[in-house]
């Protein structure tokens, strides 16, 4: 037992399994407020109060949602592909779990999982995956309009990765490394230019060629994560519900889950990619506050997304695809070639 | 290579956690079923044909695409984190490849490859 | 500053890789003058595409004296890669003029055709210039992923679209086995490169090694798919037939040419110790091939089926080139290529002639009453016919004469040059058929008519000229083939 705990790969593995249990218990427990958040901020955007009746200003509501799922009766229509049926709600949360093994949410050790090389080459494939959940779930249905949902979304999904993928290299092009945390070290201090250091921190949005990656990033992120409003995939008004269709009971909470967790998944990345990571003032001093820095930044963008959701409405398709297609993705071609450029000059000159 | 036994207990745990949730639900949740319930969703209508049916080739058109400049980008990445240490060389190189790749989806442009309707 | 030593090119090195660089920017050009207007007779696409290769062909004539390895010993400029790039060249520029009017008749003409067209030769050009199997494989897949969209272009008729199907599904498994092989020989030798993995096998004999006996032979059913050769013909007629005429004189030459350049050059630097062991192997797939071809060939009534047949059936005799092995052979298997292709273009840009319209007269029948008719085109298609059937005095005749002379020097091939001179006897049979067509059938039904264009006329011109004077003077082209593969060596 003794030479087992001195075991390199076993402690490891120890603390690894340690925060992914407080990763996993703590996300369920944000995505469910997170839908809570987003019910009241949309009863307020509204003029409404948003759900007040499960509990002290309805914060039970979750709990009671929970619960109803969990119990909801639930099929599966007949002539669906049964294997893939269930395959698909698993895909859906799989991926974001999976991400959060890289995301440093603090300085290290404490506050990260795990460091590799290829973080951020993790979160593209990751998120790639997530295809994979919409399209085999729209599929497998049996359903027309889940089929069509599904590969709407899929087309979207795949349409806008591009843009998004492009927009992180002008981040790489910076940092020199895929490592999240080397990202977010690149990030530190304050910001230098015209040969002084301004009172600016060091974040990656204050370099002008990162500002519009990061614009394209939040663009991208609304469609990767099908929200509002890139929400086709679910446009009630023509496809049902789109993709989940069919899905009922814990499958549909899944999605649903899934859903959230992208959401914060991606709002995570870009905090880690523009917005300095988990650094702030004090963190020098006081290290959980790194933590704290963090969540902060995460949730300031995740009210924004709700935010966005309850204020646009949704796109037409072909406005939808030839925005990714037309607008974004050469921006962001052109943005590299800029970015590389301007760099070379700066590193040189 | 240890810092990936991490990322190897997250995708168990994600895999586990969806199996688990799905297994747990299918103890636990009532069924009732009947022929009408299973029935394909179609707005409360009986369903119409097949749900498998053949779709617009746009969307292999948009799936070829997405591959064409998927690999660009996977290009990118190792240029864009050893940029500092290719130079020059490395720069020229990597805008011409841009600009050919450009001009491939000028091309598509023009050939309206990329219009919904 | 950088810590990665940055390349310089010699001005020779540009020129070198001239021919790369040209038929890019011309790809690339013909891509993007889409957006402008075009008058409606115009054909920018070819004149852009005859500069081109004429650029190529001058940047590489040049320096044609010169030895230069690029890109870290994966792409060569030696004179072997100067001779195949001539012939593209030149492959190119009959392609072009041969399908000037074809495609205008046919209402195919579209600037893309001539963007494939430049990126297929590009494909070969890099095949022959490769000297690693990467490169082997890049080139054969640029100019095999251009074909498959060619033989297609005839968007509109069914059997365009069958080719383009079969090719591409065929082609597809025939890469997968290059690449495996590839793999394998990595595996075997530890190196993509020939020169290393010559090196290699030179030092320690691994003939009988499992992995790189599978490994060259699946290479080489990579190759013989690209060249047709038995057993991996099977998609050829089919391919010939469907494709629009000028594309199948493209890669009836072009293709088989390259898939054979790579061929010898894999051979020659890399496997040569392994091919000794060979010989036997490839006399009988050569025998096969040549027999399968020229047998099949004779029950064919369209025109563009026979020639697949008969290319099938000249494959075959370029393998008993290979079989021979050696500087020898390999110059004799070269000279056959050039050859080859100026005779195999000339017949197709007959060929390209015969209809109005979108019509395509290419039956056997269809010939019939033609040779008094319009009798220099009977002429011409019966001068390429007498040196696909090699007879004196074509040049056809001298491709054959030398590599049965090569042959016959090694004892142990005696047999498959007697089979190949018996098969040369049967193949007179079918293309005298043509010849028996043209001048003593009465013609039945409406005659065909003849769509007349300068390009193709050009064109016939061209490679009448170079089928008659690589018949009587073939000691020129005879050196320039031993050079390419001495220079090689």
């Amino acid at each position: 037992m003794a030479a087992l705990m001195q075991n390199e790969a076993f402690q490891v593995a120890l603390w690894a399994m340690v925060k992914v249990g407080i990763i996993l218990g703590v996300m369920l427990g944000v995505v469910s407020y997170l839908i809570y958040a987003e019910r009241k901020i949309c009863g307020h955007i509204q003029a409404r109060t948003g759900p007040n009746r499960v509990g002290p200003l309805g914060l039970l509501q979750p709990i009671a949602d929970v619960g109803k799922l969990l119990f909801k009766e639930e099929f599966i229509p007949a002539g669906a592909n049964k294997v893939v049926f269930h395959i698909a709600p698993i895909l859906a949360v799989f991926p974001a779990i999976v991400t959060f093994s890289v995301i440093p949410m603090g300085p290290a050790p404490m506050f990260v999982v795990t460091d590799i090389n290829v973080g951020l080459l993790l979160f593209l494939a990751m998120s790639s995956l997530g295809v994979y959940a919409i399209t085999l779930g729209g599929w497998s249905s049996n359903n027309k309009y889940a089929l069509l949902g599904g590969l709407r979304s899929s087309a979207q999904m795949i349409s806008y990765e591009l843009a998004l993928g492009l927009s992180t290299i002008p981040v790489l092009l910076r940092s020199g490394t895929l490592s999240l945390s080397g990202i977010v070290d690149s990030q530190a201090g304050n910001l230098k230019a015209f040969g002084t250091t301004l009172p600016l921190p060091n974040w990656g949005i204050f370099h002008w060629y990162l500002v519009l990656p990061f614009f394209i990033f939040l663009i991208c992120s609304f469609a990767e994560t099908n929200r509002a409003p890139f929400d086709l995939p679910e446009a009630e008004g023509e496809l049902v519900a789109g993709f989940h269709t069919e899905y009922s009971s814990m499958k549909w909470a899944l999605f649903f889950l899934g859903e959230y967790m992208n959401m914060i998944v991606i709002c995570s990345i870009m905090v880690t990619l523009y917005l300095g990571g988990w650094h702030g003032p004090g963190v020098d001093k006081f290290a959980p506050l790194g933590l704290v820095w963090f969540l902060t930044k995460l949730f300031a963008l995740l009210f924004f997304f709700i935010w966005v959701r309850w204020t646009y409405p949704r796109l037409r398709y072909d406005q939808l695809m030839g925005f990714g297609w037309k607008v974004l993705l050469p921006a962001s071609i052109v943005n590299v070639v800029i970015a590389a450029v301007w760099l070379y000059w700066r590193a040189n000159a | 290579m240890l810092a990936y036994l991490p990322v190897l207990l997250f995708v168990l745990v994600g895999l586990g956690f969806g199996a688990v949730t799905i297994g747990l639900s299918t103890i636990i949740v009532p069924r009732r079923e009947n022929a009408v319930k299973n029935s394909a969703y179609e707005c409360g209508v009986e369903p119409v044909g097949n749900a498998r049916g053949r779709f617009s080739v746009k969307f292999y058109l948009v799936a070829v695409l997405f591959i064409l400049f998927d690999i660009e980008a996977v290009f990118l990445y190792p240029w864009a984190v050893s940029f500092h240490q290719l130079g020059l060389y490395g720069l020229i190189e990597m805008v011409l490849f841009i600009l050919i790749l450009l001009a491939g989806y000028f091309y598509l442009l023009k050939k309206r490859a990329l219009e919904w309707e | 500053m950088s810590i990665v030593p940055q390349p310089t090119f010699l001005a020779l090195d540009w020129w070198a890789l001239g021919p790369v660089l040209a038929l890019t920017a011309g790809t690339i050009l013909l891509l993007l003058l889409e957006f402008l207007p075009q008058r409606a007779n115009g054909n920018r696409g070819g004149i852009v595409s005859l500069l081109t290769f004429l650029a190529s062909g001058y940047a590489v004539w040049r320096v044609a004296g010169e030895k230069r390895e690029l890109f870290g010993g994966m792409f060569v400029h030696d004179p072997m890669t100067v001779f195949f790039t001539l012939l593209f060249c030149a492959v190119g520029v009959l392609a072009t003029l041969m399908s000037w009017d074809y495609l205008k008749r046919t209402k195919i003409n579209q600037a893309e055709y001539y963007a494939l067209l430049l990126s297929s030769v590009l494909g070969m050009v890099v095949m022959a210039a490769s000297n690693d199997l990467v490169t082997v494989f890049l080139g054969l897949e640029l100019m095999s992923l251009a074909l498959y969209v060619m033989v297609g272009f005839r968007r509109s008729q069914l059997e365009s679209n069958e080719a383009s199907l079969k090719y591409f599904l065929l082609g597809a498994f025939a890469s997968g086995f290059l690449l495996y092989g590839i793999a394998l020989l990595y595996g075997a030798t530890g190196s993509s490169n020939l020169a290393m993995i010559g090196a290699f096998l030179a030092d320690t004999p691994l003939a009988t090694n499992p992995m790189l006996l599978m490994g060259s032979l699946l290479v080489f059913v990579g190759f013989a798919f690209k060249v047709a050769a038995a057993p991996f013909h099977m998609w050829t007629p089919d391919v010939y037939e469907g494709a629009p005429t000028s594309v199948t004189g493209f890669m009836s030459a072009g293709a088989k040419a390259a898939g054979f350049a790579a061929l010898l050059r894999v051979a020659l630097r890399a496997l040569g110790p392994v091919m000794v062991d060979w010989t036997q192997l490839l006399a009988v797939i050569a025998f096969l091939t040549m027999t399968v071809g020229n047998v099949t060939a004779l029950l064919q009534g369209n025109l563009k089926r026979m020639l697949a047949y008969s290319s099938i059936a000249h494959a075959g005799y370029i393998l008993v080139a290979v079989a021979a092995g050696g500087p020898e052979g390999a110059s004799a298997a070269v000279f056959y290529l050039a050859t080859y292709s100026f005779m195999n273009i000339g017949a197709f840009a007959v060929l390209t002639m015969l209809g109005k319209g979108r019509e395509e007269r290419v039956l056997m029948s269809d010939l019939a009453g033609l040779g008094f008719r319009e009798p220099l085109l009977g002429l011409a298609l019966t001068a390429f016919m007498l040196s696909l059937a090699g007879i004196p005095p074509m040049a056809g005749f001298m491709g054959k004469l030398y590599i049965f002379g090569e042959a016959v020097k090694h004892p142990q091939l005696l047999w498959v040059v007697v089979a190949g001179v018996l098969n040369s006897v049967v193949s007179v049979y079918y293309y005298l058929r043509v010849t028996v067509s043209l001048y003593m059938k009465e013609p039945e039904g409406e005659p065909v008519g003849i769509s007349w264009g300068a390009p193709a006329v050009l064109a016939i011109v061209i490679t009448l000229a170079a089928t008659l004077w690589f018949g009587l003077q073939a000691q020129g082209l005879w050196i320039q083939a031993q050079n390419s593969v001495m220079g090689l060596l």
